[in-house]
């Protein structure tokens, strides 16, 4: 039965279907399956479209469905893990948005979609996020890094004001701030303080690893 | 089974009124009766003659009465399969369906300098491989990929370019003729179970000489379809005038036809179009000039009137002589113009400029032109679900959006066409490539075809009987002297090496 429910976690996150990994995740716990088990089930599958994606296998849509599917179980996942006290081990933690100004969803979600598919705890707090938002997540969460994304130009200067409340806050030594966006360069990213700076998706998987040296 | 190319899914493209066409049909009718065509062959001049034309025999010349004209006009299928070695590789030529095919170089050309040079043996069977596996690519074209290889006399060119294509492709290959090298084509198609479509070419203006007849009697009794074309150039073999050289070459093209038709009544005709601009300084073709697809565009929307599949050559063929902007825009207008007028084949891969030079790496290039082109002419579906109206509500505003839909998953594919070698990355990431051009995936991706791609192959049986046809041939044209002792001699020492045929 358990083995069943798990397989059908992963198979709803690779059929895209969002209702199905809900209500198997609700399953997931009724039945007392450990929720950590639940979770790792949907990383892999996660990382298999992940895979796929990097490879040119799968295509944008799908990477968005299969992380859609997976936002919508692993809420109730967490719960459960959260209530029996427990905890999982992750790559580290990562949060994630895009910036105040900006509704520009796609290229955040794919990187934090790649970034779950990992390994990495994700917390994705969003679109038209704005810098006190992004402390509160920061102090929140406690990650290991911060990332923001801004397509616009005119939306890039947002990347700089959050590193500066960082260090207002006196949180800038607590986390790596890695950024990228279609208005993003190396030369953007040096210049705000940045830790590090990809143009692609795949990129920014490689980067965050590089930032907490695993 | 059959290939299933691309079906148009609009009107075509027609830029000539109905009064238009009637009156180059009425010209061509005028001209076929009151000047005629010049056709240089006895038997065919006796036949025309039996079947009701004016035939003077001192001037070889045919005058051929309208109701004839188009008595044969009719006789000829509107749509036809045409049969590969692999059956799922035919073609059913006609309707709104548009099938792709490559032109042809006399030699390869050097990727640095641009330089024309002979092929190798292994250059051109590797060009046939790269062309066997091109998705976009439906049929071979003559003299294919090159006129004749190293090693080969010039006579055996045509023959040995043909067990080529046999050996390494499945695909219905057009043939040309020279040295009734048709003989051996004919031959080898039937001995692995397929059809060439025989291009039979008109020598402009209004003439018609032995060895094009002696192809079309050829093919035409062994029971094989027919491309009749013809090769004008404006002002020189045709008038300057699109119109007036629509008339000639119409009527070129239709008096092959009409002895097709009195050979074997419903034989199987493509009318191909090989028109050209002349270039007034060089008094060569304008290759890739705007005026070709003029004709081009004219031309199909003439006979498809008339009932009979279009075949557009030209749009193959560039000036340019280098993998550049020219040849881009030279390849694209000629292609999508060809396309969204109805042309059933179109011929567009692999030459690099006229038919001068060819390069498999050109091939892969306007592959993605071909997918490009044939994606258009497939138009817009609508209906219920490409309307989408339910999920337009379902998503709504911002925060709404189609990324996450099932529809847009399934249907994403449908609607679009990716290239394969076009760079579409951004500024960041082709920085990170080194700046990597299509040409340089065109160079990668021809690389992975030839270390991947395996044509299927001739059984045992069916080699042995394309290898008794060439050695005929051999000697076929050793007797006749069309091969000289030092010729032979080089070519037997290719024949000998253990790698023969392929390299």
């Amino acid at each position: 039965m358990t083995v069943e429910i798990i397989e059908n976690l992963k198979r709803a996150i690779l059929a895209y279907d969002s209702e199905g990994a809900a209500s198997l995740a609700r399953k997931a716990v009724q039945e007392k399956i450990d929720p950590i088990k639940a979770l790792d089930a949907m990383t892999v599958a996660i990382r298999q479209v992940g895979d796929g994606f990097g490879k040119g296998e799968f295509f944008l849509p799908d990477l968005v469905g299969a992380a859609d599917a997976m936002s919508a179980a692993t809420p109730i996942i967490e719960e459960e893990i959260k209530r029996l006290g427990t905890s999982r081990e992750s790559l580290g933690t990562v949060v994630i948005g895009t910036v105040y100004g900006d509704i520009h969803t796609i290229g955040k979600t794919m990187v934090a979609t790649l970034l779950t598919a990992d390994g990495f705890q994700v917390y994705d707090v969003g679109i038209n996020v704005t810098a006190e938002k992004f402390i509160q997540g920061v102090k929140k969460y406690k990650p290991d890094i911060l990332a923001m994304s801004a397509l616009l130009t005119m939306t890039a200067p947002e990347q700089r004001k959050v590193i500066e409340t960082l260090k207002k806050e006196g949180l800038r030594d607590k986390v790596k701030v890695m950024v990228g966006g279609g208005a993003i360069t190396q030369e953007f990213a040096d210049s705000i303080g940045a830790d590090g700076y990809d143009p692609t998706a795949p990129g920014a998987v490689k980067l965050a690893r590089m930032l907490i040296g695993r | 089974m059959a290939l299933k190319g691309f079906r148009r899914n609009f009107k075509p493209l027609q830029i000539l009124t109905e009064e238009e066409v009637e009156a180059i049909h009425r010209g061509t009718l005028e001209v076929l009766w009151v000047t005629g065509v010049r056709v240089e062959h006895k038997r065919a001049l006796k036949l025309f003659e039996k079947n009701g034309c004016k035939v003077d025999y001192n001037e070889m010349r045919v005058r051929f009465p309208s109701g004839l004209v188009e008595e044969s006009l009719r006789r000829c299928p509107s749509s036809f399969v045409i049969k590969a070695r692999n059956p799922r590789d035919n073609v059913v030529i006609g309707g709104d369906v548009t099938y792709f095919k490559n032109s042809c170089g006399m030699q390869i050309t050097d990727l640095d300098t641009w330089e024309p040079r002979v092929a190798t043996r292994k250059e051109n069977y590797d060009g046939v491989t790269v062309l066997d596996d091109l998705g976009s690519l439906h049929i071979l074209g003559p003299f294919t990929p090159y006129f004749g290889f190293e090693g080969v006399p010039p006579a055996m060119a045509m023959p040995e370019s043909c067990a080529s294509k046999i050996r390494n492709s499945t695909k219905v290959q057009i043939e040309g003729f020279s040295n009734a090298s048709e003989i051996f084509q004919i031959e080898m198609a039937k001995a692995v179970g397929a059809e060439i479509l025989q291009q039979v070419l008109a020598s402009p203006p209004m003439t018609w000489y032995k060895d094009a007849i002696e192809a079309l009697f050829r093919a035409v009794e062994a029971g094989f379809p027919v491309a009749v074309e013809s090769g004008p150039t404006l002002g020189g073999t045709a008038p300057v005038t699109l119109a007036g050289a629509m008339i000639t070459n119409n009527a070129e093209l239709i008096s092959a036809i009409v002895l097709a038709q009195i050979i074997k009544p419903g034989t199987r005709v493509v009318a191909d179009d090989f028109v050209f601009p002349m270039n007034m300084k060089s008094g060569a073709p304008a290759f890739g000039a705007i005026g070709s697809s003029l004709h081009q565009v004219a031309f199909n929307q003439i006979w498809r009137g008339y009932g009979i599949p279009v075949y557009n050559v030209t749009s193959g063929y560039l000036s340019s002589k280098s993998v550049d902007f020219q040849a881009g825009y030279e390849k694209a207008i000629q292609g999508i113009l060809s396309g969204v007028s109805g042309a059933n084949i179109i011929g567009l891969h692999g030459s690099v400029s006229s038919a001068i030079t060819f390069h498999p790496i050109q091939a892969i290039l306007d592959d993605d032109l071909a997918g490009m082109i044939g994606r258009f002419v497939q138009g817009i579906e609508i209906n219920d679900e490409t309307l989408a109206i339910d999920l337009i509500e379902e998503v709504g505003p911002i925060p709404g959006h189609f990324l996450n839909k099932e529809h847009t998953r399934k249907w994403w594919k449908l609607e679009q066409f990716v290239p394969q070698v076009a760079d579409r990355l951004t500024y960041p990431e082709w920085m990170k490539t080194g700046k990597k051009s299509c040409l340089d995936y065109a160079k990668e991706r021809m690389k992975e075809i030839l270390a991947t791609h395996k044509p299927i192959s001739l059984t045992p049986s069916q080699e042995e009987d394309i290898e008794k046809i060439l050695e005929e041939a051999r000697k076929y044209y050793k007797e006749r002297g069309l091969m000289s002792e030092e010729e032979m001699a080089i070519y037997t020492e290719s024949i000998k090496s253990p790698n023969y045929p392929c390299e």
